[in-house]
Parts: structure tokens; C-alpha cells; sequence
């Protein structure tokens, strides 16, 4: 299809799906097309194709609110790296989309905009899946050919299952986090939705370079020490994480588990390997004091001072600060719980027990992910990360994206806000290590089931191209 | 080290002034007074709108002072010993002060300490603002690296041991002129640790310390933090903000809980700030704003068991409290006597200090409580995750310690000691305290150059840095007695010039002195010393020979009785009244004493003396 043909497929599609409330703001549709219509001449794999921007990604053009009330008619005065990156490779940036409040959340449901929808065939309204849930949706209905999310404890991955799309969570440090409003700095990073694997691939491989400006971003000479790394096994080894079979996991998803396992056995004569990762269990707690502590830190500059919405009478009484009533009314009641429950865990009697803790089982989850890649960690020491003779010596785990299947909006509103953290449970592992892991959407059993390939650090391609295998099996 | 401090991605993208328009316009309606926001105020660093403290008066002044005062006192306590002994001795002979101070001190860098915009002082409001310096929302800090060179000159200057590794960590507190709602310091690995600074008799008044010898103080770490923007008031009810400030490099440096004195810690605080200023890692000196002190104060019976508290490892003390944010060396010693005298005064009327944290301005008599430990802001301090830990290696430490310029204890020796210079240690002092070290400079220059131009004669050589410690202080000095100085007021060539003809006797002291004057008060003159001397005809004329002879014999004809007092009565001494004659009818400086006697004797028929 021509680029112009498939940009008016899409704008066509902004109007019958604006009830699924993907977009915060869309971008004027006679600027896309015309932008489109002058990309026909342009050459670039990216060259005219439409992409959406989560909304905590700043853009020069159209707002960037982070779907919050704070910021609602903020308008950035930059580009985002990873904005300028595609607009250079001539791509049109289709609007931003929906998200749950500064990326926290698991259903794109806590947003100042109204939460984002999924309509299954019996008209229910079914979660999108947080905190990109915009941009999934955005790609799964074809309003936009990729879109760009954020992933801090699997918030591009989730929804990209529950929306039967590809979302990759690249390796931290990759892709440049300048310009991406901060949620939990240290396992934000910059995720791709799209409708298959290849596509994917082609918009990481236009971010995938080093930024000056962002001092996360791997240095030149750490990216190509990933290059060099071993190359992988053949046959494929693949790691089956046994704590991850845990007791609440859907039946259907551990039945796509199993079958995407024995696909690859049978296919591509893959050697499946049962690993321990016993830190596991620890990681959704770890992840749920690390993330709100660096949130709330990262959400204290948002005091209507300089910029943002200010609460419409004065503020700052004698016992408060200038700015308590503009906070006050201006988070969501999720960002309000997690900034009160990172301001705890870093308070000065909390500190040891619960941040520095956590901080502890991030390492060991890092560990025990060492322990059982073939590859070795290439951030840590040689000496440090010798592979022990008894390693697993795997190339990918595969597991599942999310326990269950999409849950319905109506079955959300009076969960209990732990019932929404446990989604997160198979995803959160691989942030907390910064290992790169992608969402595959496998929909032989049920609708919005996906499953997940996680890599070594650094091992971006093996994932991509394990799960390109995985698509094979549609 | 950088060439273009340009405007700002912020002020070039935005071109708008970061000021709340709201709370301009609300300013009217609601009264936002200083007293509702103290609390906050008072823990931040470096608030230079606060009135300034004057504190500049000239150090021989405070050297006469203290003198003058100990003269006093000595004469009371020995005529009357008993009774004039101020009231609080006994008390203070009871009880033992101990106080530890943190120094905050504006580093001198090019760049913010995490952005690229250039540090200013002076500059318009708001033309100094990177993204990053706004908390514009998903800008990242950048490490200016070049900043840690001043700051790792200071740390080795203090004695102390650079860590190969350190962190940087948030602390946060809301105040609207923190952007980000924390500021970025160094709060579990500071960049260096372990120094000590040690005060000799000469750094104190009227040179005797009160501990009857050298004190060295701990120092305990030195971090690297950033300042916070500058609110400017506009009474009655509107305050600015100017982010121009934000993020400029600072250092703290706490030192261990142990100095004992008022008078020492103020020599402390004035000690440090000449050693930062001789390594050149600060902009200003104290009493410009650029160097802010916390001083943390408790007291314990000296001859009971010791106290309960312990602080940075040192054990014994008592409850200690925290006054914040003084301005000058004056306010550091002032406080810390007002505060000491609380304590004891507390202590003895059987009360109980409580940990909290006080104010005190200048010209106070006490100091006043802000908050009790309940009311104690939890800065929730967490590393900061996009900042990599700063790694220094040997090699960068190694150059920096080669080249770091000779610290005021090595001059103290160098002045004293050094047949070159040959001062008196209170010279010595007084020269490297005076105007930040600026005067030292400008004493050396002119050393250096008379040297130069005295080398092959090793008489006049050895009077050199005499002459030059006398005139710099004495007459250049006295000048500048009522004025700032400014080492271009006179260039150091042009005295240097003045003092070759001095010492070459081309020139008289009283034309010295006088040529020094008109310089001093022409500073735009263009002539040079020597077209001056020339025009106003100033230069020395000797009288010859006969000269001599005829005014020794007019005047011996004059006053004949006391020359048959000099040749029959032996009153040798009268010869030098008619020296002292010579001298005074010939022009000023035309006779030279020695000579008049001979041309007498010889004209008496007297042996040489």
C-alpha cells in the first residue's frame, strides 16, 4: 500500500476509533496527509509511515501532558531525542496518546483524560493494559503504523499483550531517555509498539544511538562491546523460569506458554531448559518500593511555579509550602498513592528497611538473570560474571506477558490497587535487570494473550529474532 | 576554560522571563511575609538577599583593636584581681564549648554544576537557565566535569584525602527556589574526606591563640552540591525568582566538633576562606555572599562525666544545637558566644538544651529558636539514578597537588624566614590575610622587581622586602585606609619605581612618600614615575665638597661658645647639634649625616669618631 493510501487509512481510522480514547491529542489530519503526500518522494524505511508518541514523551508541536491534570496544556519547548530521531528519518508524528498518570498504572485507566478502551466482540469494554495503553491501542486499531511507549516495570509489554501487538522494551540505556518525562529514572525506558516483530525492529533500529544529552545513554564504546559479545547457541537454548508457574496463572496462558515452548522444540528445534530465578518472588515488592521512591523525587518539581497547571486560589498558607493546594489537586489519586509511598520508604526511618532492601533484591535478580544467560553480563567485570560450569547456559526465557488475559474495565473499578500491581509480576524482572525483553502476541487460545522473550543485557538482536520466530506460529 | 557563555537552550527556546505569572498577580491579593516561609529559608544555602553583613573593616584595625583591648583587660585584672573578672569566667571555666562548622562556598566554574550554562553573577534575571537548571520536565542532568577541578584543589588544600570514587544524591525539600523539589549534593560518598586545617598563634588577633598554641580542626568531608535560585523581594508582597543561580557549583566542608572557642572558630571560618581564595576554587569572599556558614554548637562540664551526644564520631559532648546560614566571621563568632551562653545559662537554671535548629542576625544578643527536632525536615536522601558516580584518578589528583599555589602557612615561613623578605610575623600575617591574599600578590610583584633590579648589589638587596613589606602596608596602606583596595590604584611597577629611587637615595623619603600620593590620587596619570620626578624636580642634588666645608664653617663662626664647649669642655656630643644644623639648612636630603661630621672634625681638628 502506498504511503499516502495507508496515512488516510489511518486518519480515517482517528475518527470511527476516537471512543477508544488512544489519543490525548491528534495531530491536524490535512498536516499528516500532506506530510505523507510529500514523503512519497522521500526514501528511509521510516519515510512517511505514521507513528504515535506516548504522551510522556516531549514534542515541540503538541502538548505533552503525562495524562496528567498538572500538565495538561504544557507544551514542551524541545523534541524528545527519540521524536527528533524519527522525525529525521521522515516519519509523521500521528498524535500522542492516552497513558495512565506518568506511566503509573497497569490499565491505562488513571488518566486526567479518561481511561483508554479496548470493545471485544461482545461490545464489552476490556483494559487496554498500562501504562502505554494508548499507543497499543493506537497500533492495534491501526491509527498509526508504530507507536512509541515508555516501559518502567512493563507498561509497553502489558498492554501490548492484552492488545495482541508487539511491544519491545529494549535494553536500558539504549534508546535516549531526553525528553521522556521521568517516572522511575532508573528503569524508565523507551519501548516500541507495533503491529509485527520486523517493524519493530526497523523503528529501534533508528533510535538504537548513543545521546550526549542523556547520562544513561551507553556510551559509544559500551555498544560495541555488545556487538562483540558470544554469538548464540545452536540449537537455541531456552530458559522455562519454574517460579514463574505460579498458582493464579490463567489456564489459557499457561497453555499458550506451553504450546509457544513446544513450537519452538518441534519447529526450530529449540533445547528447552527448566531454570531457577529465585529472586523472582521478591522482585514485584522490590519493584513497588524502588519505583514510587525515585517517583516521588522525580514528581517534585511539578509545583506550578514555572510551568503546569496552578490551583485557582492562593496557595501556601503559613504552615505550607507555596504550592501544597496545587499538588493537592492537580495528581491523580495513583500518582498521590505512589509518591506518599515512595516519600516512606526513603524517610530516614524506612530508608534501611525498605529502600536499601529492595535496592539489595535488585541486584539478586540481576544475579540470578546471570546466572542462567549463556551470554555474559557485558556491564559487569569479566571477572565478575564467569559463567559457573552448572549454568543453564540460555540464550532467551520465555515466558508469559501478563497471568491473565485482559480484565474488564467494569471488573477494574473496585479492584483493590495490589490486585492491579500483581500484573505485573512476569514483567517487572526484566526492568529491574534493564534486560531487554519483547511481548509476542500468541492468540491461538484467547484473545490478548502475549508472551515474553527476555535476553541478556545488551542482547537485543537474539530477542528480536527469537521472537520473529514466534510469529511463525500465527 | 570556556570561551562562549551563550544564552540557553531555556532563554533561547522559551525568550520568556521565569516568573509565575500568577503569583504576581496573586501577590496583591495574598501576603506571602518572610516569617511564613522561615523555616524553610533558613536551612538553604547561600541567600544572598538577605542583608549583608559588614565585615570588612581592615585587619590591622582588628589587629589594634584586640590588642588595645587585652592591654585593658591586663590592666584591670592587675590592679584590681578580683573583682573585674567579667561575670560569666567562672562559668565558663565550669563548662567546655564545642562547636563543628559547615562552610558552604561558591566555586569558581565557568559552568553550572549540571548543565551547561554559564555561572553568573551579575548577569540580567533568568539569562543563565538551562533546561535541566528549570526542572523542565524530561531534561537530565549533565556533569560538568571541569567543575570537580576547583572543588579537588580546595579538598587538597584542606589537607584532605580525594575518594577515588563518589556519589551524588537528592535531598529534598520543597522551596520554590529549588526547581526540582530537591537539591543534588553528595550525601553518602562525598569527593573527599579526612583533611585538617591548622591555626598558628600568628592567625589569630593580636597573634596568641586561646589554646596558648597551634589548634588543628578535623575536617570531616567536603561535598560538592549545587545552589539554589535567588529570590529577590519586592516588598510588600511579590517575590522573584532568578534561576541564574541554580545549579552554580558549591562546596560544603564540615569539619569534626572540635573547636573550643568563639575566637577560633571565627579564625577558622576566616582561615578557610583565605586557603579557598589562595587556590583560586571560590568566586567571592565571605562578605560578598559567596561563602555561607552553619555552625552547630553544645556544651559540657569539664570536670564531671562527660556528656551523652555523640557527632561525627566524637563522643562525650553535649545536646548540641544548629544555627544557619551566618553570613560573615563576625556572625559566626557572635552566634556562637550568644548560643554558648544560652546553653550554660539554661544548664544552670537546671533546664535541659533541646536539639533544635536556631537563627540569629547580626547585632542580636541571642538566638533565636526556628525548629525542635520534631519539626526537622526528613530530606529523604536517595543517590541520584541518572548521575554516574564521579571516578578521579591518581593521576589528575597528583597534577593538581603539583601545582596548587603555596598555602598561607607556607608563606608565613617563606615571609619570615627567607632572607628575601624578612618580615615580622605580624607583617607576614597581616599581608597574606589583607584582601583575600590580594595584597601578598602585589608585595611579591614588587619584591621580585626590586630584587631584580638590586641583584648585583647585595647591601641594598637585603633591605629590600623590608622596605617594600613597610611601604605596601604602612603608606600604601594608610592610603587606602578609607578606601576598597585595588592593586591598580598603583601599579606595583609604579612603586616599585618609587622605591628604586628611594633606595638608590636618588630620591628623599618625604619625595616618596609624596610621589606615592599623587599617584594614589591620580590614578589615570600617565606619566611614569620618573617623568614626574623630573618635571616637579625632585630628584636628589648632593652637596659638593666645598659646599660642605663653607655652610660647616659659616656655621661654626656662628656659634662659637659651643665650639670652645666641643674643644675645652669635651662635650662631644654638641657636634651632632651642628650635624643636625647641616642638615636642616641645606635642601632636604642634600646632607648626608655622616659626611657633615667628618667635614666638622676636620675643620675642629678633631680624630674621626
Amino acid at each position: 500500500m502506498s504511503v499516502l493510501r495507508e496515512a488516510q487509512r489511518c486518519v480515517a481510522n482517528h475518527v470511527s476509533c476516537s471512543s477508544l480514547n488512544a489519543f490525548v491529542r491528534l495531530a491536524d489530519s490535512s498536516a499528516i496527509l500532506s506530510q505523507a503526500q510529500n514523503a512519497a518522494s522521500t526514501t528511509g524505511p521510516l519515510a512517511g509511515k505514521l507513528i504515535a508518541i506516548k504522551d510522556n514523551i516531549c514534542t515541540f508541536d503538541l502538548p505533552t501532558t503525562a495524562s496528567s491534570r498538572i500538565l495538561k496544556s504544557y507544551k514542551s519547548p524541545y523534541d524528545a531525542t527519540v521524536v527528533k530521531q524519527l522525525r529525521e528519518a521522515a516519519a509523521i508524528i500521528v498524535g500522542k496518546t492516552n497513558m495512565d498518570e506518568f506511566g503509573m498504572g497497569s490499565h491505562s485507566t488513571h488518566s486526567h483524560f479518561g481511561a483508554v478502551k479496548q470493545k471485544r466482540v461482545n461490545g464489552e469494554e476490556s483494559s487496554a493494559g498500562g501504562s502505554s495503553g494508548g499507543s497499543a491501542v493506537a497500533v492495534a486499531s491501526d491509527q498509526c503504523w508504530a507507536a512509541l511507549g515508555t516501559d518502567t516495570g512493563g507498561s509497553v509489554r502489558l498492554p501490548a499483550a492484552y492488545t495482541g501487538t508487539v511491544g519491545f522494551k529494549p535494553s536500558y540505556g539504549l534508546l535516549s531517555r531526553w525528553g521522556v518525562i521521568d517516572y522511575a529514572n532508573s528503569l524508565d525506558t523507551v519501548g516500541i509498539l507495533a503491529r509485527n516483530v520486523q517493524d519493530a525492529q526497523i523503528v529501534f533500529d533508528t533510535l538504537n544511538k548513543y545521546d550526549p544529552q542523556d547520562p544513561t545513554s551507553l556510551l559509544p564504546s559500551t555498544r560495541s562491546r555488545l556487538r562483540s559479545s558470544k554469538p548464540r547457541s545452536r540449537p537455541l537454548r531456552i530458559g522455562i523460569p519454574v517460579e514463574y508457574n505460579i498458582t493464579s496463572l490463567h489456564p489459557h496462558i499457561r497453555s499458550t506458554w506451553l504450546s509457544t515452548l513446544h513450537y519452538l522444540q518441534e519447529t526450530h528445534g529449540a533445547i528447552l531448559q527448566p531454570i531457577s530465578l529465585p529472586s523472582t518472588r521478591h522482585a514485584l515488592s522490590a519493584y513497588y518500593i524502588l519505583a514510587p521512591a525515585e517517583a516521588s523525587s522525580n514528581l517534585a518539581k511539578y509545583d506550578g511555579v514555572r510551568y503546569g497547571t496552578r490551583a485557582p486560589s492562593p496557595d501556601g498558607t503559613p504552615e505550607s509550602v507555596l504550592f501544597a493546594k496545587t499538588r493537592g489537586q492537580n495528581f491523580g489519586k495513583e500518582v498521590k498513592r505512589r509518591i506518599l509511598l515512595g516519600a516512606f520508604s526513603l524517610s530516614a526511618k524506612a530508608m534501611d528497611n525498605y529502600f536499601i532492601q529492595a535496592q539489595k533484591i535488585r541486584r539478586l535478580v540481576q544475579k540470578d538473570f546471570d546466572a542462567v544467560f549463556k551470554r555474559s553480563n557485558p556491564l559487569l567485570e569479566e571477572s565478575f560474571s564467569a559463567v559457573s560450569s552448572d549454568s543453564p547456559n540460555v540464550d532467551v526465557i520465555i515466558c508469559p506477558t501478563a497471568p491473565t488475559p485482559p480484565p474488564t474495565l467494569e471488573s477494574l473499578s473496585n479492584q483493590d490497587p495490589l490486585d492491579a500491581y500483581m500484573n505485573d509480576v512476569f514483567t517487572v524482572p526484566a526492568s529491574l535487570a534493564g534486560l531487554p525483553a519483547l511481548s509476542v502476541p500468541i492468540e491461538r487460545e484467547a484473545k490478548g494473550v502475549g508472551m515474553q522473550v527476555l535476553g541478556q543485557f545488551g542482547d537485543d538482536s537474539t530477542v528480536l529474532d527469537v521472537s520473529e520466530m514466534l510469529e511463525g506460529m500465527k | 576554560m570556556f570561551a562562549q557563555p551563550s544564552r540557553t537552550a531555556a532563554a533561547g527556546v522559551l525568550r520568556i522571563p521565569y516568573i509565575c505569572r500568577s503569583c504576581l498577580r496573586r501577590a496583591s491579593a495574598q501576603s506571602l511575609t518572610r516569617e511564613t516561609v522561615l523555616p524553610v529559608l533558613q536551612h538553604r544555602t547561600l541567600q544572598t538577599s538577605l542583608p549583608e553583613a559588614k565585615d570588612n573593616a581592615p585587619f590591622r584595625k582588628l589587629l589594634k583593636d584586640e590588642a588595645k583591648k587585652k592591654r585593658q583587660q591586663e590592666k584591670a585584672t592587675s590592679s584590681s584581681k578580683k573583682s573585674s573578672k567579667p561575670k560569666s569566667d567562672p562559668w565558663l571555666e565550669k563548662w567546655e564549648l564545642t562547636v563543628g562548622i559547615e562552610i558552604h562556598a561558591e566555586l569558581n566554574t565557568s559552568r553550572k554544576l549540571f548543565s551547561s550554562a554559564a555561572t553568573s553573577v551579575n548577569e540580567a534575571p533568568n539569562t543563565h537557565v538551562a533546561l535541566f537548571d528549570l526542572a523542565v520536565p524530561g531534561s537530565q542532568p549533565q556533569f560538568q566535569k571541569e567543575t570537580l577541578i576547583p572543588a579537588l584543589r580546595a579538598a587538597l588544600a584542606l589537607g584532605c584525602e580525594v575518594q577515588w570514587k563518589s556519589t551524588f544524591d537528592r535531598k529534598h525539600y520543597f522551596y520554590q527556589d529549588q526547581p526540582n523539589g530537591y537539591q543534588i549534593t553528595q550525601y553518602y560518598e562525598p569527593f573527599a574526606k579526612n583533611g585538617s586545617i591548622t591555626l598558628y598563634p600568628h592567625d589569630f588577633p593580636g597573634g596568641v591563640s586561646p589554646e596558648n598554641g597551634p589548634v588543628t580542626i578535623g575536617i570531616k568531608q567536603v561535598q560538592m552540591e549545587q545552589d539554589t535560585a535567588k529570590t529577590i523581594q519586592q516588598p510588600p508582597h511579590t517575590h522573584l525568582l532568578d534561576f541564574n543561580r541554580v545549579s552554580h557549583p558549591l562546596i560544603e566542608i564540615i569539619t569534626l566538633p572540635q573547636i573550643h572557642h568563639p575566637t577560633t572558630a571565627a579564625v577558622l571560618v576566616k582561615k578557610i576562606q583565605a586557603v579557598l581564595k589562595a587556590v583560586d576554587s571560590v568566586t567571592a569572599g565571605m562578605e560578598m555572599g559567596g561563602l555561607r556558614a552553619d555552625v552547630n554548637v553544645s556544651v559540657r562540664q569539664r570536670d564531671s562525666a562527660s556528656g551523652k551526644h555523640s557527632y561525627s564520631g566524637i563522643s562525650g559532648l553535649g545536646q548540641r544545637t544548629e544555627i544557619k546560614n551566618l553570613a560573615s566571621v563576625k556572625a559566626v563568632e557572635e552566634a556562637i558566644i550568644a548560643e554558648r551562653d544560652r546553653q550554660i545559662e539554661l544548664l544552670e537554671s537546671g533546664g535541659v538544651v533541646e536539639g533544635e535548629t536556631r537563627g540569629w542576625t547580626l547585632g542580636s544578643k541571642t538566638t533565636k529558636r526556628l525548629r525542635g527536632k520534631e519539626g526537622e525536615i526528613d530530606y529523604r536522601y536517595m543517590p541520584d539514578p541518572d548521575i554516574a558516580p564521579v571516578v578521579v584518578g591518581e593521576d589528575v589528583i597528583q597534577h593538581l597537588n603539583r601545582t596548587l599555589p603555596p598555602l598561607s602557612d607556607e608563606w608565613m615561613k617563606t615571609l619570615t624566614e627567607s632572607p628575601e623578605y624578612g618580615l615580622t610575623s605580624k607583617d607576614a600575617s597581616t599581608l597574606i590575610t589583607l584582601d583575600d591574599g590580594e595584597r601578598l600578590d602585589y608585595y611579591l610583584d614588587i619584591v621580585h622587581t626590586l630584587r631584580s633590579t638590586f641583584k648585583s648589589d647585595p647591601e641594598i638587596l637585603q633591605r629590600v622586602g623590608k622596605a617594600a613589606g613597610n611601604w605596601v602596608l604602612m603608606d600604601l596602606g594608610g592610603l587606602f585606609k578609607n578606601e576598597t583596595w585595588d592593586p591598580e590604584r598603583v601599579a606595583p611597577e609604579k612603586l616599585s619605581s618609587i622605591l628604586t629611587h628611594l633606595l638608590r637615595k636618588q630620591i628623599t623619603g618625604r619625595t616618596a612618600k609624596l610621589l606615592l600620593a599623587i599617584l594614589f590620587n591620580d590614578p589615570h596619570n600617565p606619566q611614569t614615575v620618573e617623568e614626574i620626578i623630573k618635571e616637579k624636580d625632585m630628584l636628589l642634588k648632593p652637596l659638593s665638597h666645598d659646599e660642605y666645608v663653607e655652610l660647616a664653617k659659616k656655621l661654626l663662626e656662628e656659634k662659637s661658645d659651643m665650639v670652645k664647649d666641643i674643644l675645652e669642655k669635651k662635650q662631644m656630643h654638641k657636634i651632632k647639634w651642628f650635624v643636625g644644623q647641616m642638615m636642616g639648612r641645606a635642601a632636604e636630603g642634600a646632607v648626608e649625616p655622616g659626611e657633615a661630621e667628618r667635614v666638622l672634625r676636620v675643620l675642629l681638628d678633631l680624630p674621626e669618631s
